[in-house]
């Protein structure tokens, strides 16, 4: 009795990802291997994408060997005691991990590498996917054996289905008592799409055995290159800058012209000039400026759904040539962005009538464009080619204004503190959007820039973290917004008071 | 019906004696009650059990109408406790199913009536017990029903045969002792995976092949005084000592004596595979369950045997009782019986496992070891215990260091496709642009649609039971600063919302929107039948409409919209929530559930592809370098297939929007990018399979044009 164990694997999937066939299968797999076993599930509310597990323990002593004793079988996997996880998706490795099923001693940890992001990922206006550097070192840690790779993307191109790939893996990895054929006939048992499913049981199998599943270590994306064409150009910029300027020619002379591009370069190069390695704001302030000075205007937008480029893409995309796509853009310019386009001095009047009259969501012109007719692709066409007017345009005359506040503010902060000015050229990263959106960003963007020079005339490093917070802030979304605010005014105060405080101090001092 | 089907489980149904059923625990009961010989079945579908009333909506023409058996998914669960009603006067079994708590709550009042007349054919209710991880409901469990109405509870261990055993045996018990009997069953044990070997199913005396001819009249089975007083006494007189005698006598219960014998353990049944396990994991069991420590598994935990509890307790120092939820009403008993009995014995429970919340195997482990280790027991080293557990749990300290924040949470939401996103993508569109009118209070109900309380719409103040999602805002209406809007699905209407709600509001002049939302299924639960279906459990066509069943309510303001277009379904709660008309205001917004239309609309498309024949497939995407990745679209939709990417762009950092390969094309993404005026990146693409000649042509021609004007 004592060689003989319950192994027990636990399944954290995402609904609708196949998690119930992958546990038929090994408990199927099992029952045919002449093993006692047995399976339960938390669907829940599985098929409505929300965290699903299957647990699935199986007896390593043979039926035949019991005499008709019954191993008792769990219906929850043991915390600490679990075999097995094998997940469909890396955030579910987290969940599991940290609710404590897995144990550095016992586990074994399957997981494919793709990610399903959760709302909560989604939601904020930056970056706020989960480190996948953590799960996978959780993963590492708290696991006899990690093995990962991108299940998704072997099933797609092997044109199966990735629990079928991870099933395999399970298979290869050894840790189950169950031999390998009889995992295949358990997929040829269920009769369903079984050509396809052994197809991906092999790939993982295979995948596993000759050890080629070790994800490859972070940081090792290929040192970003200079383009060719800028490549003499950028020459004379320090190394850490040629890629993102050769980049950022590229897509002003795209945006606009070759004049436009060198616009951009003798805005530069003051940061450039006066930074030093590595060249922290020189990179910062190249890379922003450059994509705030190819902002989205309807030019703009029309240009790059009208592009061969596109058609493509799409055509890669949707596996069919263009001639039988039937491509519909939803395109609803609101009144800034259509005179937006138009030259600033005729519509300066409208403009200051629209912001009084309409302060909250101007009017929209909505239109469903069927682009891959000649009317409809002749319209946003013509549209594109009013690019010469660009520059004497509305829109352009308000950004290269804020723009030009937001290199003065730069500037201002690099005599008080470098770290402060860094910060002050990540503050960009905000002006980003559409319409209201954008209008609601740029105005926090310029509160941030507000509040932050008015806090560094006191306190340059307390200005610092000031503009760091409101930037993560912001990002977080509109309840963001508000907070960044009240932050920022919390802060002033504070610093304000203390600035009183030691003038008072300071006033005292001869009498004493 | 419903999102899976049944033909091998149906079939398993049919098997006779001696062959092997595989299959969930759910299909075990559903197969025992067919050996029962029941007349009748009926209930509401709810997880863990919605399973026995599809299983036996498929069964219902091969094999439940054969042999005379009535089978009906009924309206409530107050009308399937009332179906009990049968087994008043008529000696014929029947079964009825439904959710706990929630199901309970509705069905109690016809549930005591039941339970006070008393029946004289076999009535068992299977409760699927909603309690603990994966729950979705509001957490309480049944035990205290079972105690007010004196119901007999079974609570049985968790495998297959046992299942079925019970269920046999419940019948039994109910005509023993003259009461309905409770049958409860945990989520996890509903959908475990194993076999059972079978028996004949029974035909019923009494089914509708050979109905009964004559009414039976009982003064004494009616409701009122002075019988209820006699009800009341019979009870406690008669029916509660004869369901222990027979609870006794048939073993419900399980001793296992064990040769550690100043402590033992009470358990629930449906706590028994934890424990035992716990039990093994602490070396004080082996992987069958053997164990020193003397167990008593109690299968039936209402009501209890006191010979039974008093000979276990007898002679022992000390006792735990592994028991789930609060009140702790076994450990109460067993105290309250030591105390009685002059016991010297100490009984723990509560104190070492916390009151409350599921008893999952850490809360268990850490609960015995505690019991394990409290005084030293000779078979049980508690060193041993000590060093177990740490070997279990030591892991847990190294946490948080590595995952340093918790990891991102994955609530619940919409399908892809769902129609009632859309309809919380425009409350939600509204509260944000006209605040004065849209930030409004939002009565929320129970369905699919509860959704919109979470992320990213958090739309919905209350959630207060199924279909009470109108008649929960009826104090807050007329108190409140702006007109109030409620939710309620077609799942909910019928089964309460029309009259608790929509008649209640009515008679009470209540002046509010209620948005009905209609995709023509209970859905939450697996797209049953419900009567916007135009067909019942049972296939057959039916005509209520939900416009008509208003109508003759009085409520004239109804608007039905079609909510995939969000710009309408805008426009029409705006103008529900400012028109100068009093009274209720009902929004109807009718789209079929997308996973049913899925369900049965892709395997028709892959035939037709595969025939040749011209087949328009829409899906939507983003242009990369037009997003800009400000997310607003993901904060108005949460679409699953609405997800990010890394950013394609060199120059930026924050991820973009992308529509992965899942989307089935519905538009709410374009819809509401267009409604909430967030960007240009969104489009749709739709492919064509198969095109004709002509289109062949046409598309060539344009795509020549169109390629001579694009650039690169």
């Amino acid at each position: 009795m004592a060689d003989h164990r319950i192994v027990s694997v636990l399944i954290p999937a995402v609904g609708g990802q196949g998690g119930g066939v992958l546990s038929e299968w090994i408990i199927d797999a099992a029952l045919l291997a002449g093993f006692p076993a047995q399976s339960t599930s938390i669907p829940g509310v599985a098929q409505r994408t929300g965290s699903t597990s299957y647990v699935v323990e199986i007896f390593t002593r043979p039926r035949a060997e019991l005499n008709g004793q019954e191993p008792v079988f769990c219906l929850f996997p043991v915390p600490g005691a679990l075999d097995v996880l094998l997940a469909p998706e890396l955030l579910e490795v987290g969940r599991a991990i940290e609710a404590g099923f897995a144990s550095p001693s016992r586990t074994t940890i399957i997981s494919s590498t793709h990610r399903l992001y959760s709302i909560h990922e989604k939601m904020p206006a930056g970056d706020a996917i989960y480190p996948r550097e953590w799960l996978e070192e959780a993963a590492r840690t708290f696991s006899r054996r990690f093995v990962s790779f991108d299940a998704l993307a072997l099933a797609r191109a092997n044109r199966t289905e990735a629990n079928a790939v991870l099933l395999g893996a399970l298979a290869a990895t050894g840790v189950m008592p169950v031999g390998v054929d009889s995992f295949r006939k358990a997929i040829e048992q269920k009769g369903v799409e079984v050509a396809a499913n052994l197809k991906g049981f092999e790939v993982g199998y295979e995948l596993v055995r000759r050890g080629a599943d070790r994800p490859a270590p972070a940081g090792s994306v290929a040192k970003a290159s200079v383009r060719p064409e800028f490549a003499a150009e950028c020459a004379p910029y320090p190394e850490p800058l040629r890629p993102i300027v050769a980049e950022a020619l590229h897509r002003l002379i795209d945006y606009q012209d070759r004049a436009y591009a060198e616009r951009y370069l003798r805005r530069l190069e003051p940061f450039v000039a006066g930074d030093h390695d590595p060249y922290t704001l020189g990179g910062l302030v190249a890379r922003h400026l450059a994509v705030w000075m190819t902002y989205e205007d309807a030019i703009r937008v029309a240009d790059l759904k009208t592009r061969a480029a596109r058609f493509r893409r799409i055509e890669t995309e949707h596996r069919a040539p263009a001639g039988q796509l039937v491509i519909t853009d939803y395109l609803k310019p609101d009144l800034d962005e259509i005179y937006g386009i138009l030259p600033y001095r005729l519509v300066r009047p409208l403009a200051a009538f629209a912001e009084r009259r309409w302060p909250r969501g101007r009017p929209t012109l909505g239109q469903h464009v069927k682009i891959t007719t000649v009317s409809g692709f002749l319209r946003v066409w013509l549209l594109a080619r009013l690019r010469p007017l660009r520059p004497i345009s509305y829109r352009a005359r308000h950004e290269h204004a804020l723009m030009a506040e937001w290199l003065g503010a730069v500037e201002q902060c690099l005599r008080l503190d470098y770290d402060l000015a860094c910060e002050v050229a990540r503050g960009a990263q905000l002006v980003k959007g559409y319409g209201d959106v954008r209008r609601r960003m740029v105005a926090a963007f310029r509160a941030l820039l507000d509040s932050v020079l008015a806090a560094a005339a006191i306190d340059p490093g307390a200005a610092r973290a000031l503009a760091e917070e409101c930037r993560t802030l912001v990002l977080r979304g509109p309840e963001g917004e508000d907070a960044a605010s009240q932050t920022a005014g919390r802060t002033l105060e504070r610093l304000r008071r203390s600035v009183a405080g030691s003038v008072l101090q300071r006033d005292r001092l001869p009498s004493d | 019906m419903g999102e899976r089907t049944f033909a091998e489980d149906v079939k398993q149904l049919g098997y006779g004696a001696g062959q092997i059923l595989q299959g969930e625990g759910i299909l075990a009961i559903t197969k025992a009650v067919l050996q029962s010989g029941v007349s009748y079945i009926g209930g509401y579908p709810g997880a863990p059990v919605s399973h026995l009333l599809d299983v036996m909506g498929d069964a219902n023409e091969p094999l439940l109408k054969p042999m005379g058996i009535y089978f009906e998914a009924s309206g409530s669960e107050a009308a399937a406790a009332a179906l009990l009603g049968a087994s008043l006067n008529y000696p014929m079994r029947g079964v009825v199913t439904w959710k706990s708590v929630v199901g309970t709550n509705v069905a109690s009042d016809a549930l005591s009536h039941v339970a006070s007349a008393g029946v004289v054919g076999g009535a068992l209710i299977v409760i699927g017990e909603d309690y603990g991880e994966g729950a979705s409901i509001l957490q309480e469990r049944t035990h205290s029903v079972a105690l007010k109405s004196s119901l007999p509870l079974l609570d049985p261990r968790n495998s297959l045969s046992a299942f079925a055993h019970f269920v046999e045996e419940g019948f039994n018990l109910s005509e023993v002792c003259g009461q309905p009997v409770l049958f409860s069953i945990r989520i996890r044990a509903a959908h475990m995976r194993g076999t059972l070997v079978c028996k004949d199913n029974i035909p019923p005396k009494i089914s509708m092949r050979s109905r009964i001819d004559h009414a039976v009249f009982n003064i004494e089975k009616i409701n009122l005084p002075p019988f209820t007083y006699a009800m009341e006494a019979q009870k406690f007189e008669h029916r509660l000592p004869a369901a222990q005698r027979y609870i006794h006598e048939h073993g419900f219960n399980e001793h296992r004596p064990g040769a550690e014998e100043s402590i033992g353990i009470v358990m629930q049944g449906g706590l028994y595979n934890t424990t035992a396990r716990a039990l093994a994991l602490l070396g004080a069991a082996d992987l069958y369950g053997a164990s020193p420590v003397p167990l008593l598994i109690l299968n039936a935990i209402h009501p209890l045997v006191p010979e039974e509890l008093c000979g276990f307790l007898r002679g022992k120092r000390r006792v735990l009782v592994v028991e789930e939820g609060m009140p702790n009403y076994i450990e109460q008993q067993l105290k309250a019986l030591a105390h009685d009995e002059r016991l010297s014995v100490e009984i723990h429970g509560k104190d070492l496992f916390g009151q409350y919340g599921e008893l999952v195997p850490y809360v268990v482990v850490s609960g015995l070891k505690k019991f394990l280790t409290m005084h030293e027991a000779a078979t049980v080293p508690g060193a041993d215990v000590e060093r177990r557990f740490e070997a279990l749990t030591a892991h847990r300290a190294k946490l948080g260091a590595i995952l340093p924040t918790p990891v991102a949470k994955r609530p619940p939401t919409f399908c892809t496709g769902c129609p009632e996103r859309p309809v919380f993508s425009a409350m939600k569109i509204l509260r944000t642009k006209q605040p004065e009118v849209g930030d409004t209070h939002v009565s929320a109900d129970i369905g699919c649609h509860s959704f919109g309380t979470q992320a990213p719409f958090n739309v919905g103040n209350t959630i207060l039971g199924y279909g009470m999602g109108l008649s929960s805002s009826n104090a807050v209406a007329p108190l409140f600063g702006k007109r109030v809007v409620s939710v309620m699905g077609d799942g909910g209407f019928w089964h309460n919302g029309l009259t608790n709600g929509v008649a209640n509001a009515v008679f009470n002049k209540q002046d509010s929107v209620l948005v009905i939302l209609e995709n023509f299924y209970t859905s939450a639960t697996g797209q049953q039948h419900n009567p916007s279906t135009g067909k019942n459990a049972r296939n057959e066509p039916t005509t209520m409409t939900i416009p008509q069943a208003l109508r003759g309510l009085g409520v004239t303001w109804i608007k039905t919209v079609n909510p995939y277009r969000i710009g309408e379904m805008l426009g029409t709660l705006r103008r529900a929530l400012t028109t100068r008309e009093g009274g209720l205001k009902v929004i109807i917004a009718r789209g079929e559930c997308q996973l049913e239309r899925q369900r049965r609309e892709r395997p028709l498309i892959r035939k037709k592809t595969e025939r040749g024949e011209r087949v328009s497939q829409p899906k939507f995407g983003v242009d990369p370098d037009v997003c800009t990745g400000d997310h607003s679209c993901m904060r108005v939709n949460g679409c699953p297939s609405l997800t990010l990417r890394d950013n394609p762009d060199p120059l930026r950092d924050d991820p973009i929007a992308h529509v992965d390969a899942s989307c089935v094309g519905c538009g709410v993404c374009g819809e509401v990018a267009h409604a909430a005026v967030l960007c240009p990146s969104f489009y749709e693409v739709k492919t064509i399979s198969n095109p004709g000649p002509w289109e062949r042509l046409v598309g060539r021609v344009r795509m020549r044009v169109i390629g001579a004007l694009a650039g690169a």
